[in-house]
Protein backbone atom coordinates (compact mmCIF):
# COMPACT_ATOMS: atom_id res chain seq x y z
CA UNK A 1 0.00 0.00 0.00
CA UNK A 2 1.29 3.14 -0.55
CA UNK A 3 2.28 5.85 1.76
CA UNK A 4 -0.05 8.40 0.40
CA UNK A 5 -1.75 8.32 -1.94
CA UNK A 6 -3.89 11.06 -3.96
CA UNK A 7 -7.14 10.03 -5.59
CA UNK A 8 -9.08 11.80 -7.99
CA UNK A 9 -9.00 15.14 -6.73
CA UNK A 10 -10.43 18.28 -6.96
CA UNK A 11 -9.56 21.67 -5.20
CA UNK A 12 -9.29 25.14 -6.07
CA UNK A 13 -9.54 28.68 -4.52
CA UNK A 14 -12.71 30.07 -2.77
CA UNK A 15 -15.23 30.10 -5.16
CA UNK A 16 -12.89 30.01 -8.08
CA UNK A 17 -13.03 27.22 -10.80
CA UNK A 18 -10.84 23.76 -10.10
CA UNK A 19 -7.46 23.98 -10.16
CA UNK A 20 -6.93 20.30 -9.92
CA UNK A 21 -9.54 18.35 -12.01
CA UNK A 22 -9.50 14.74 -10.86
CA UNK A 23 -5.75 14.47 -10.09
CA UNK A 24 -4.67 11.30 -8.65
CA UNK A 25 -0.63 9.81 -7.69
CA UNK A 26 0.80 7.48 -4.96
CA UNK A 27 3.74 8.23 -2.91
CA UNK A 28 5.72 5.14 -1.60
CA UNK A 29 7.49 5.76 1.53
CA UNK A 30 11.65 6.18 1.23
CA UNK A 31 11.08 7.75 -2.19
CA UNK A 32 11.50 11.14 -4.01
CA UNK A 33 8.94 12.46 -6.34
CA UNK A 34 9.69 15.17 -8.35
CA UNK A 35 6.85 17.35 -10.13
CA UNK A 36 7.00 19.04 -12.59
CA UNK A 37 4.56 20.79 -14.90
CA UNK A 38 3.90 24.42 -16.69
CA UNK A 39 2.50 27.61 -14.72
CA UNK A 40 -0.86 26.82 -13.54
CA UNK A 41 -1.04 23.09 -14.08
CA UNK A 42 -1.61 22.62 -10.31
CA UNK A 43 1.85 21.92 -8.65
CA UNK A 44 1.29 24.11 -5.49
CA UNK A 45 -2.01 23.46 -5.18
CA UNK A 46 -1.81 19.64 -5.02
CA UNK A 47 0.92 20.08 -2.18
CA UNK A 48 -1.35 22.73 -0.36
CA UNK A 49 -4.20 20.24 -0.37
CA UNK A 50 -1.92 17.36 0.61
CA UNK A 51 -1.40 19.78 3.72
CA UNK A 52 -4.69 20.78 4.56
CA UNK A 53 -3.77 24.48 3.51
CA UNK A 54 -7.06 23.38 1.18
CA UNK A 55 -9.65 21.07 1.43
CA UNK A 56 -10.29 19.01 -1.99
CA UNK A 57 -13.83 19.57 -2.91
CA UNK A 58 -13.99 16.16 -4.52
CA UNK A 59 -11.55 13.04 -4.04
CA UNK A 60 -9.30 11.72 -1.23
CA UNK A 61 -6.21 11.97 0.06
CA UNK A 62 -4.80 9.49 1.83
CA UNK A 63 -1.92 8.66 4.89
CA UNK A 64 -1.47 5.38 6.01
CA UNK A 65 -5.03 4.66 5.34
CA UNK A 66 -6.10 7.57 6.61
CA UNK A 67 -8.36 10.35 5.30
CA UNK A 68 -6.86 13.82 5.71
CA UNK A 69 -9.13 15.64 3.68
CA UNK A 70 -10.73 17.46 6.63
CA UNK A 71 -7.66 17.94 8.77
CA UNK A 72 -6.07 21.13 10.02
CA UNK A 73 -2.66 21.69 8.87
CA UNK A 74 -1.60 21.18 12.13
CA UNK A 75 -3.45 17.40 12.61
CA UNK A 76 -1.42 16.99 9.60
CA UNK A 77 1.87 17.88 10.62
CA UNK A 78 1.04 15.89 13.53
CA UNK A 79 0.83 12.83 11.36
CA UNK A 80 4.44 13.31 9.79
CA UNK A 81 3.79 15.76 6.98
CA UNK A 82 5.68 18.69 6.71
CA UNK A 83 5.56 21.30 4.25
CA UNK A 84 7.88 24.11 2.77
CA UNK A 85 6.13 26.66 0.86
CA UNK A 86 7.38 28.08 -2.38
CA UNK A 87 7.72 31.72 -0.82
CA UNK A 88 9.96 30.36 2.22
CA UNK A 89 7.03 31.80 4.77
CA UNK A 90 9.27 32.78 7.46
CA UNK A 91 8.79 34.69 10.24
CA UNK A 92 10.36 38.36 9.34
CA UNK A 93 11.07 39.85 12.64
CA UNK A 94 11.85 37.12 14.47
CA UNK A 95 14.86 35.63 14.93
CA UNK A 96 16.52 32.32 13.04
CA UNK A 97 15.90 30.49 16.50
CA UNK A 98 12.59 31.67 17.03
CA UNK A 99 11.43 30.74 13.61
CA UNK A 100 13.25 26.99 13.99
CA UNK A 101 11.32 27.15 17.99
CA UNK A 102 7.50 27.90 15.64
CA UNK A 103 8.71 24.90 13.44
CA UNK A 104 8.09 22.88 16.46
CA UNK A 105 5.10 24.99 17.66
CA UNK A 106 2.70 21.85 17.85
CA UNK A 107 5.47 20.27 20.54
CA UNK A 108 4.93 20.30 24.01
CA UNK A 109 7.59 19.62 24.88
CA UNK A 110 10.55 22.34 25.73
CA UNK A 111 13.58 19.92 25.92
CA UNK A 112 11.62 17.69 22.99
CA UNK A 113 11.83 20.65 20.86
CA UNK A 114 15.53 22.48 22.33
CA UNK A 115 17.01 18.88 21.09
CA UNK A 116 15.40 18.65 17.89
CA UNK A 117 16.18 22.57 16.90
CA UNK A 118 19.98 21.29 17.94
CA UNK A 119 19.97 18.50 15.51
CA UNK A 120 18.46 21.07 12.81
CA UNK A 121 21.45 23.69 14.00
CA UNK A 122 23.91 20.50 13.71
CA UNK A 123 22.45 19.89 9.59
CA UNK A 124 23.20 23.59 9.06
CA UNK A 125 25.68 24.73 10.74
CA UNK A 126 25.52 28.29 8.87
CA UNK A 127 22.44 28.42 10.68
CA UNK A 128 23.97 28.25 14.22
CA UNK A 129 26.15 31.25 13.16
CA UNK A 130 23.27 33.80 12.73
CA UNK A 131 20.64 32.28 15.48
CA UNK A 132 19.58 35.57 16.65
CA UNK A 133 19.40 37.08 13.25
CA UNK A 134 16.11 38.04 12.32
CA UNK A 135 14.80 36.04 9.46
CA UNK A 136 14.33 38.94 6.66
CA UNK A 137 17.75 40.09 7.34
CA UNK A 138 19.22 36.57 5.77
CA UNK A 139 20.14 35.92 2.37
CA UNK A 140 18.18 34.21 0.00
CA UNK A 141 19.99 30.49 0.59
CA UNK A 142 19.63 31.14 4.25
CA UNK A 143 16.32 31.59 4.18
CA UNK A 144 15.60 28.69 1.86
CA UNK A 145 17.69 26.99 4.73
CA UNK A 146 16.06 28.36 7.59
CA UNK A 147 12.41 27.29 5.91
CA UNK A 148 13.45 23.35 4.99
CA UNK A 149 15.40 23.56 8.58
CA UNK A 150 12.15 25.08 10.48
CA UNK A 151 10.24 22.08 7.91
CA UNK A 152 12.73 18.80 9.54
CA UNK A 153 12.05 20.34 13.23
CA UNK A 154 9.05 17.81 13.57
CA UNK A 155 11.35 14.66 11.72
CA UNK A 156 8.57 14.49 9.59
CA UNK A 157 8.06 11.35 7.35
CA UNK A 158 7.60 13.41 4.35
CA UNK A 159 8.59 16.36 3.33
CA UNK A 160 6.61 18.40 0.62
CA UNK A 161 9.27 21.34 -0.87
CA UNK A 162 7.86 23.94 -3.39
CA UNK A 163 10.08 25.73 -5.55
CA UNK A 164 13.08 25.34 -3.68
CA UNK A 165 15.77 26.92 -5.75
CA UNK A 166 13.64 29.43 -6.92
CA UNK A 167 15.67 32.77 -7.29
CA UNK A 168 18.99 31.13 -5.47
CA UNK A 169 21.57 31.49 -7.26
CA UNK A 170 23.85 28.07 -9.35
CA UNK A 171 26.16 27.45 -6.59
CA UNK A 172 23.55 28.25 -3.44
CA UNK A 173 20.53 26.01 -5.45
CA UNK A 174 23.39 23.28 -5.45
CA UNK A 175 23.60 23.13 -2.06
CA UNK A 176 19.98 23.09 -1.32
CA UNK A 177 19.84 19.73 -4.06
CA UNK A 178 22.58 18.94 -1.52
CA UNK A 179 20.36 18.79 1.39
CA UNK A 180 17.77 17.06 -0.43
CA UNK A 181 20.00 14.32 -1.50
CA UNK A 182 20.87 13.99 2.16
CA UNK A 183 17.35 13.86 3.48
CA UNK A 184 16.85 10.98 0.60
CA UNK A 185 19.61 9.18 1.79
CA UNK A 186 18.28 9.46 5.10
CA UNK A 187 15.62 7.88 4.13
CA UNK A 188 12.57 10.59 4.30
CA UNK A 189 9.94 10.23 1.31
CA UNK A 190 9.98 13.69 -0.58
CA UNK A 191 7.65 15.33 -2.65
CA UNK A 192 9.20 18.30 -4.75
CA UNK A 193 8.17 20.74 -6.78
CA UNK A 194 10.79 22.11 -9.01
CA UNK A 195 10.90 24.79 -11.95
CA UNK A 196 14.42 23.63 -12.83
CA UNK A 197 12.84 20.20 -13.69
CA UNK A 198 16.21 18.72 -15.19
CA UNK A 199 17.69 19.15 -11.40
CA UNK A 200 14.52 18.11 -9.78
CA UNK A 201 14.17 14.75 -11.91
CA UNK A 202 18.30 13.89 -11.58
CA UNK A 203 17.64 13.91 -7.89
CA UNK A 204 14.43 12.51 -7.83
CA UNK A 205 13.27 8.61 -8.34
CA UNK A 206 9.54 9.03 -9.56
CA UNK A 207 8.64 11.97 -12.14
CA UNK A 208 4.97 12.92 -11.96
CA UNK A 209 4.42 15.65 -15.42
CA UNK A 210 0.67 17.98 -13.99
CA UNK A 211 -0.77 19.71 -16.70
CA UNK A 212 -4.03 21.94 -16.04
CA UNK A 213 -5.25 20.22 -13.02
CA UNK A 214 -4.35 16.10 -14.21
CA UNK A 215 -1.92 13.92 -13.62
CA UNK A 216 -0.76 13.57 -17.14
CA UNK A 217 2.33 11.01 -17.11
CA UNK A 218 4.41 9.55 -14.61
CA UNK A 219 7.45 7.01 -14.52
CA UNK A 220 10.75 6.60 -13.18
CA UNK A 221 12.37 10.39 -13.19
CA UNK A 222 15.41 8.58 -15.74
CA UNK A 223 12.63 7.66 -18.22
CA UNK A 224 11.18 10.86 -17.85
CA UNK A 225 14.31 12.99 -18.22
CA UNK A 226 14.90 10.98 -21.14
CA UNK A 227 11.39 11.29 -23.05
CA UNK A 228 11.69 13.28 -25.98
CA UNK A 229 7.96 14.39 -25.74
CA UNK A 230 8.56 15.91 -21.81
CA UNK A 231 12.03 17.15 -23.12
CA UNK A 232 10.63 19.30 -25.64
CA UNK A 233 7.70 20.06 -23.56
CA UNK A 234 9.04 21.06 -20.13
CA UNK A 235 12.85 20.19 -20.05
CA UNK A 236 13.40 23.15 -22.87
CA UNK A 237 15.36 20.80 -25.42
CA UNK A 238 14.21 22.54 -28.63
CA UNK A 239 15.28 25.83 -26.68
CA UNK A 240 18.52 23.88 -26.33
CA UNK A 241 18.84 22.47 -30.14
CA UNK A 242 17.89 26.17 -31.41
CA UNK A 243 21.33 27.38 -29.10
CA UNK A 244 23.47 24.61 -30.41
CA UNK A 245 22.80 25.67 -33.77
CA UNK A 246 22.67 28.80 -33.26
CA UNK A 247 26.57 28.25 -31.79
CA UNK B 1 10.98 75.94 30.48
CA UNK B 2 9.29 74.34 33.90
CA UNK B 3 5.84 75.36 32.02
CA UNK B 4 7.20 73.22 28.75
CA UNK B 5 8.00 70.17 31.12
CA UNK B 6 5.15 70.69 33.31
CA UNK B 7 3.14 70.28 29.72
CA UNK B 8 5.46 67.33 28.56
CA UNK B 9 4.82 65.25 31.83
CA UNK B 10 1.07 66.17 30.98
CA UNK B 11 1.37 64.39 28.09
CA UNK B 12 3.34 61.40 29.14
CA UNK B 13 0.84 60.84 31.70
CA UNK B 14 -1.72 60.87 29.03
CA UNK B 15 0.14 58.80 26.47
CA UNK B 16 0.16 55.83 28.40
CA UNK B 17 -3.15 55.60 28.76
CA UNK B 18 -3.64 55.94 25.44
CA UNK B 19 -0.94 53.99 24.43
CA UNK B 20 -3.12 51.21 26.30
CA UNK B 21 -6.30 52.08 24.36
CA UNK B 22 -4.85 51.81 21.34
CA UNK B 23 -3.14 48.06 21.84
CA UNK B 24 -5.78 46.41 21.81
CA UNK B 25 -6.97 47.93 17.99
CA UNK B 26 -3.88 47.45 17.08
CA UNK B 27 -3.33 43.88 18.46
CA UNK B 28 -7.08 42.87 16.76
CA UNK B 29 -5.62 44.24 13.42
CA UNK B 30 -2.64 42.94 13.26
CA UNK B 31 -4.10 39.46 13.88
CA UNK B 32 -7.25 39.42 12.09
CA UNK B 33 -6.35 41.89 9.68
CA UNK B 34 -9.47 44.11 10.31
CA UNK B 35 -10.25 47.25 11.79
CA UNK B 36 -12.30 46.95 14.66
CA UNK B 37 -14.56 50.16 14.85
CA UNK B 38 -16.64 49.02 17.62
CA UNK B 39 -13.09 49.26 19.50
CA UNK B 40 -13.97 52.14 21.68
CA UNK B 41 -17.40 51.64 22.25
CA UNK B 42 -16.64 48.35 23.85
CA UNK B 43 -14.58 50.67 25.93
CA UNK B 44 -17.02 52.75 27.57
CA UNK B 45 -19.13 49.69 28.33
CA UNK B 46 -16.46 48.82 30.17
CA UNK B 47 -16.42 52.12 31.61
CA UNK B 48 -19.94 52.00 32.81
CA UNK B 49 -19.09 48.24 34.52
CA UNK B 50 -16.41 50.20 36.80
CA UNK B 51 -18.20 53.62 37.34
CA UNK B 52 -21.13 50.91 38.74
CA UNK B 53 -18.66 49.16 40.45
CA UNK B 54 -17.30 52.39 42.02
CA UNK B 55 -20.97 53.90 42.83
CA UNK B 56 -22.46 50.76 43.51
CA UNK B 57 -19.72 48.47 45.44
CA UNK B 58 -17.01 50.84 46.03
CA UNK B 59 -14.70 48.83 43.81
CA UNK B 60 -11.49 51.33 43.25
CA UNK B 61 -11.43 51.97 39.44
CA UNK B 62 -8.53 51.17 38.75
CA UNK B 63 -8.34 47.55 40.72
CA UNK B 64 -11.80 47.01 38.20
CA UNK B 65 -9.56 46.15 35.97
CA UNK B 66 -10.04 42.52 37.36
CA UNK B 67 -13.66 42.59 36.71
CA UNK B 68 -13.31 44.48 33.27
CA UNK B 69 -10.77 42.40 31.54
CA UNK B 70 -12.03 39.28 31.90
CA UNK B 71 -15.88 40.21 31.36
CA UNK B 72 -14.56 42.04 27.96
CA UNK B 73 -12.56 38.83 27.31
CA UNK B 74 -15.35 36.79 27.49
CA UNK B 75 -17.84 39.24 24.96
CA UNK B 76 -14.81 39.56 22.69
CA UNK B 77 -14.94 35.89 22.04
CA UNK B 78 -18.87 35.65 22.47
CA UNK B 79 -18.57 38.69 19.79
CA UNK B 80 -16.06 37.06 17.48
CA UNK B 81 -17.82 33.56 17.43
CA UNK B 82 -21.27 34.93 16.96
CA UNK B 83 -19.91 37.26 14.17
CA UNK B 84 -16.66 37.34 12.97
CA UNK B 85 -16.29 33.29 12.58
CA UNK B 86 -19.14 33.54 10.19
CA UNK B 87 -18.06 35.96 7.62
CA UNK B 88 -14.40 34.90 7.72
CA UNK B 89 -13.07 33.16 4.35
CA UNK B 90 -16.07 34.56 2.22
CA UNK B 91 -15.17 36.53 -0.94
CA UNK B 92 -15.54 40.01 0.88
CA UNK B 93 -14.54 39.63 4.22
CA UNK B 94 -12.23 42.61 4.46
CA UNK B 95 -15.31 45.04 3.38
CA UNK B 96 -17.86 42.69 5.50
CA UNK B 97 -16.01 43.52 8.80
CA UNK B 98 -15.90 47.22 8.25
CA UNK B 99 -19.62 47.33 8.18
CA UNK B 100 -20.02 44.59 10.65
CA UNK B 101 -17.72 46.28 13.17
CA UNK B 102 -19.67 49.30 12.33
CA UNK B 103 -22.78 48.15 12.54
CA UNK B 104 -22.17 46.67 16.40
CA UNK B 105 -20.47 50.34 17.28
CA UNK B 106 -24.31 51.53 16.42
CA UNK B 107 -26.12 48.67 18.05
CA UNK B 108 -24.03 49.00 21.11
CA UNK B 109 -24.55 52.62 21.32
CA UNK B 110 -28.09 52.02 21.11
CA UNK B 111 -28.19 49.61 24.16
CA UNK B 112 -25.88 51.41 26.26
CA UNK B 113 -28.07 54.48 25.55
CA UNK B 114 -31.42 52.20 26.27
CA UNK B 115 -29.92 51.38 29.70
CA UNK B 116 -27.80 54.50 30.79
CA UNK B 117 -29.34 57.48 28.74
CA UNK B 118 -26.64 59.97 27.07
CA UNK B 119 -26.02 61.43 30.47
CA UNK B 120 -22.54 62.43 31.16
CA UNK B 121 -20.63 60.10 33.95
CA UNK B 122 -17.43 59.72 35.86
CA UNK B 123 -16.24 57.94 38.72
CA UNK B 124 -14.93 59.79 41.70
CA UNK B 125 -11.87 57.87 43.87
CA UNK B 126 -10.12 60.29 45.72
CA UNK B 127 -7.24 60.61 43.88
CA UNK B 128 -9.41 61.40 40.74
CA UNK B 129 -8.95 64.93 42.20
CA UNK B 130 -5.89 64.77 43.78
CA UNK B 131 -2.73 66.18 42.58
CA UNK B 132 1.07 64.46 43.48
CA UNK B 133 4.17 67.35 44.04
CA UNK B 134 7.51 66.07 42.04
CA UNK B 135 9.74 69.25 42.77
CA UNK B 136 8.35 71.78 40.88
CA UNK B 137 5.98 70.24 39.18
CA UNK B 138 2.55 69.17 39.77
CA UNK B 139 1.11 65.28 38.23
CA UNK B 140 -2.48 64.89 38.67
CA UNK B 141 -2.79 61.55 40.68
CA UNK B 142 -5.44 59.79 38.97
CA UNK B 143 -3.61 60.38 35.34
CA UNK B 144 -0.18 59.70 36.96
CA UNK B 145 -1.53 56.30 38.53
CA UNK B 146 -4.03 55.23 35.23
CA UNK B 147 -0.44 55.39 33.22
CA UNK B 148 1.45 53.32 35.38
CA UNK B 149 -1.03 50.97 35.73
CA UNK B 150 -1.96 51.34 31.72
CA UNK B 151 2.42 50.73 31.02
CA UNK B 152 2.54 47.61 33.19
CA UNK B 153 -0.26 45.88 31.72
CA UNK B 154 0.96 47.06 28.32
CA UNK B 155 4.40 45.23 29.79
CA UNK B 156 3.09 42.26 30.77
CA UNK B 157 1.23 42.06 27.49
CA UNK B 158 4.69 42.49 25.68
CA UNK B 159 6.05 39.74 28.13
CA UNK B 160 3.04 37.38 27.29
CA UNK B 161 3.61 37.78 23.22
CA UNK B 162 7.44 37.59 23.58
CA UNK B 163 7.54 34.46 25.89
CA UNK B 164 4.42 32.40 26.27
CA UNK B 165 3.54 29.79 23.69
CA UNK B 166 0.37 31.18 22.41
CA UNK B 167 2.20 34.62 22.59
CA UNK B 168 4.90 32.68 19.97
CA UNK B 169 1.51 32.01 17.81
CA UNK B 170 -0.66 35.19 17.80
CA UNK B 171 2.73 37.10 17.17
CA UNK B 172 3.51 34.69 14.23
CA UNK B 173 -0.04 35.37 13.13
CA UNK B 174 0.81 39.02 12.99
CA UNK B 175 3.93 38.33 10.90
CA UNK B 176 2.73 36.08 8.32
CA UNK B 177 -0.62 34.53 8.08
CA UNK B 178 0.34 31.51 5.71
CA UNK B 179 3.57 30.57 7.69
CA UNK B 180 1.57 30.48 10.73
CA UNK B 181 -0.55 28.12 9.32
CA UNK B 182 2.17 26.10 7.93
CA UNK B 183 3.90 25.58 11.20
CA UNK B 184 0.23 24.33 12.24
CA UNK B 185 -0.95 26.53 13.96
CA UNK B 186 -4.65 27.16 14.72
CA UNK B 187 -4.74 30.71 13.16
CA UNK B 188 -8.53 30.34 13.60
CA UNK B 189 -8.51 29.76 16.94
CA UNK B 190 -5.51 32.60 17.60
CA UNK B 191 -7.74 35.22 15.71
CA UNK B 192 -10.20 34.57 18.39
CA UNK B 193 -8.03 34.83 21.40
CA UNK B 194 -6.48 37.77 19.73
CA UNK B 195 -9.64 39.05 19.50
CA UNK B 196 -10.37 38.37 23.32
CA UNK B 197 -7.39 40.00 24.75
CA UNK B 198 -7.98 43.17 22.28
CA UNK B 199 -11.55 43.80 24.42
CA UNK B 200 -9.96 42.99 27.66
CA UNK B 201 -7.58 45.83 26.83
CA UNK B 202 -10.68 47.76 25.85
CA UNK B 203 -11.84 46.47 28.92
CA UNK B 204 -8.61 47.67 31.32
CA UNK B 205 -9.21 50.83 29.10
CA UNK B 206 -12.73 51.37 29.97
CA UNK B 207 -11.56 51.32 33.60
CA UNK B 208 -9.46 54.29 33.53
CA UNK B 209 -11.43 56.39 31.25
CA UNK B 210 -14.26 55.68 34.11
CA UNK B 211 -12.41 58.19 36.54
CA UNK B 212 -10.37 59.77 33.63
CA UNK B 213 -13.06 61.19 31.58
CA UNK B 214 -16.46 62.45 31.64
CA UNK B 215 -18.18 59.47 28.89
CA UNK B 216 -21.87 58.65 27.48
CA UNK B 217 -21.95 56.15 24.78
CA UNK B 218 -22.13 58.59 22.16
CA UNK B 219 -18.67 59.65 23.05
CA UNK B 220 -17.20 56.47 21.20
CA UNK B 221 -16.95 58.12 18.11
CA UNK B 222 -14.74 61.13 19.20
CA UNK B 223 -12.66 58.03 20.92
CA UNK B 224 -12.45 55.72 17.62
CA UNK B 225 -11.24 58.50 15.82
CA UNK B 226 -8.59 59.17 17.73
CA UNK B 227 -7.67 55.84 18.12
CA UNK B 228 -7.25 55.67 14.34
CA UNK B 229 -5.04 58.22 14.37
CA UNK B 230 -2.81 56.66 16.95
CA UNK B 231 -2.73 53.35 15.48
CA UNK B 232 -2.33 54.66 11.87
CA UNK B 233 1.10 56.98 13.16
CA UNK B 234 2.22 54.16 14.57
CA UNK B 235 1.97 52.01 11.89
CA UNK B 236 -1.44 49.38 12.13
CA UNK B 237 -0.70 46.18 13.64
CA UNK B 238 2.59 47.47 15.63
CA UNK B 239 2.06 47.50 19.24
CA UNK B 240 5.44 49.52 19.46
CA UNK B 241 3.83 51.80 16.86
CA UNK B 242 0.61 51.87 19.07
CA UNK B 243 3.13 52.82 22.10
CA UNK B 244 4.99 55.65 20.25
CA UNK B 245 2.17 56.95 17.93
CA UNK B 246 -0.01 57.43 21.76
CA UNK B 247 2.95 58.99 23.21
CA UNK B 248 3.49 61.24 20.34
CA UNK B 249 0.69 62.29 19.93
CA UNK B 250 -0.79 62.77 23.44
CA UNK B 251 2.37 64.76 24.15
CA UNK B 252 1.58 67.00 20.91
CA UNK B 253 -1.89 67.58 21.58
CA UNK B 254 -1.12 68.85 25.10
CA UNK B 255 1.24 71.29 23.56
CA UNK B 256 -0.85 72.64 20.91
CA UNK B 257 -3.26 72.89 23.91
CA UNK B 258 -1.68 74.58 26.02
CA UNK B 259 0.01 77.28 23.62
CA UNK B 260 -3.43 77.66 21.24
CA UNK B 261 -6.01 76.82 23.23
CA UNK B 262 -7.84 73.10 24.37
CA UNK B 263 -10.22 74.00 22.05
CA UNK B 264 -7.13 73.18 19.38
CA UNK B 265 -6.08 70.27 21.27
CA UNK B 266 -8.41 67.28 19.29
CA UNK B 267 -6.89 68.22 15.72
CA UNK B 268 -3.53 67.43 16.61
CA UNK B 269 -4.65 63.54 16.04
CA UNK B 270 -6.37 64.33 12.70
CA UNK B 271 -4.12 66.85 11.23
CA UNK B 272 -1.19 64.16 12.36
CA UNK B 273 -3.52 61.76 10.57
CA UNK B 274 -3.57 63.30 7.79
CA UNK B 275 0.28 64.03 7.44
CA UNK B 276 1.14 61.08 7.85
CA UNK B 277 -1.64 59.17 5.46
CA UNK B 278 -0.16 61.79 2.92
CA UNK B 279 3.58 61.27 3.41
CA UNK B 280 4.08 57.76 5.04
CA UNK B 281 0.37 55.81 5.03
CA UNK B 282 2.68 52.75 6.48
CA UNK B 283 2.96 54.80 9.54
CA UNK B 284 6.22 54.84 12.07
CA UNK B 285 6.56 51.26 12.87
CA UNK B 286 4.40 49.83 9.60
CA UNK B 287 5.47 47.87 6.89
CA UNK B 288 4.17 48.93 3.00
CA UNK B 289 1.48 47.39 2.35
CA UNK B 290 2.10 45.36 -1.13
CA UNK B 291 0.08 45.59 -4.25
Amino acid sequence: MALLEVDNIRAGYGDGPDILKGLSMEIEQGKTYCIIGPNGAGKSTLLRAICGLLHPREGNVTFKGEVLNKLRTDEILRRGISFVPQDRCLFPDMSVKENLRMGGYILRNRKELEDRIEEVLVMFPILEKCGSQQAKTLSGGQQQMLAIGRALVLRPEVIMLDEPSLGLAPKIAQYIFDIIAQLKDAGMTIILVEQNARKGLECADWGCVLDLGYNRFEGPANTILNDPRIQELYLGRQKQDRQEKTA
Amino acid sequence: MNEFVQVLLFGLTLGGVYALMASGLTLVFGVMRIVNLAHAIFMILAAYIAYFAFTIYNIDPIISIFITMPVMFFVGIAVYWLFFARIKGTARTGELTVLLTFALALMAEGLLGYFFSNVYRSANPPYATQALHFGPYILSAGQFYATLMSISLIALLWAFLKYSRIGYAIRATMQNISAAQVVGVNVERMSMVAFGIGMALAGASGSMMSFLFTFYPGKHWEWIAILLALIVLGGMGSLGGALAGAFILAISSALVGHYFGFTWSPITFFLALFIILLFRPQGLFGKKMEA
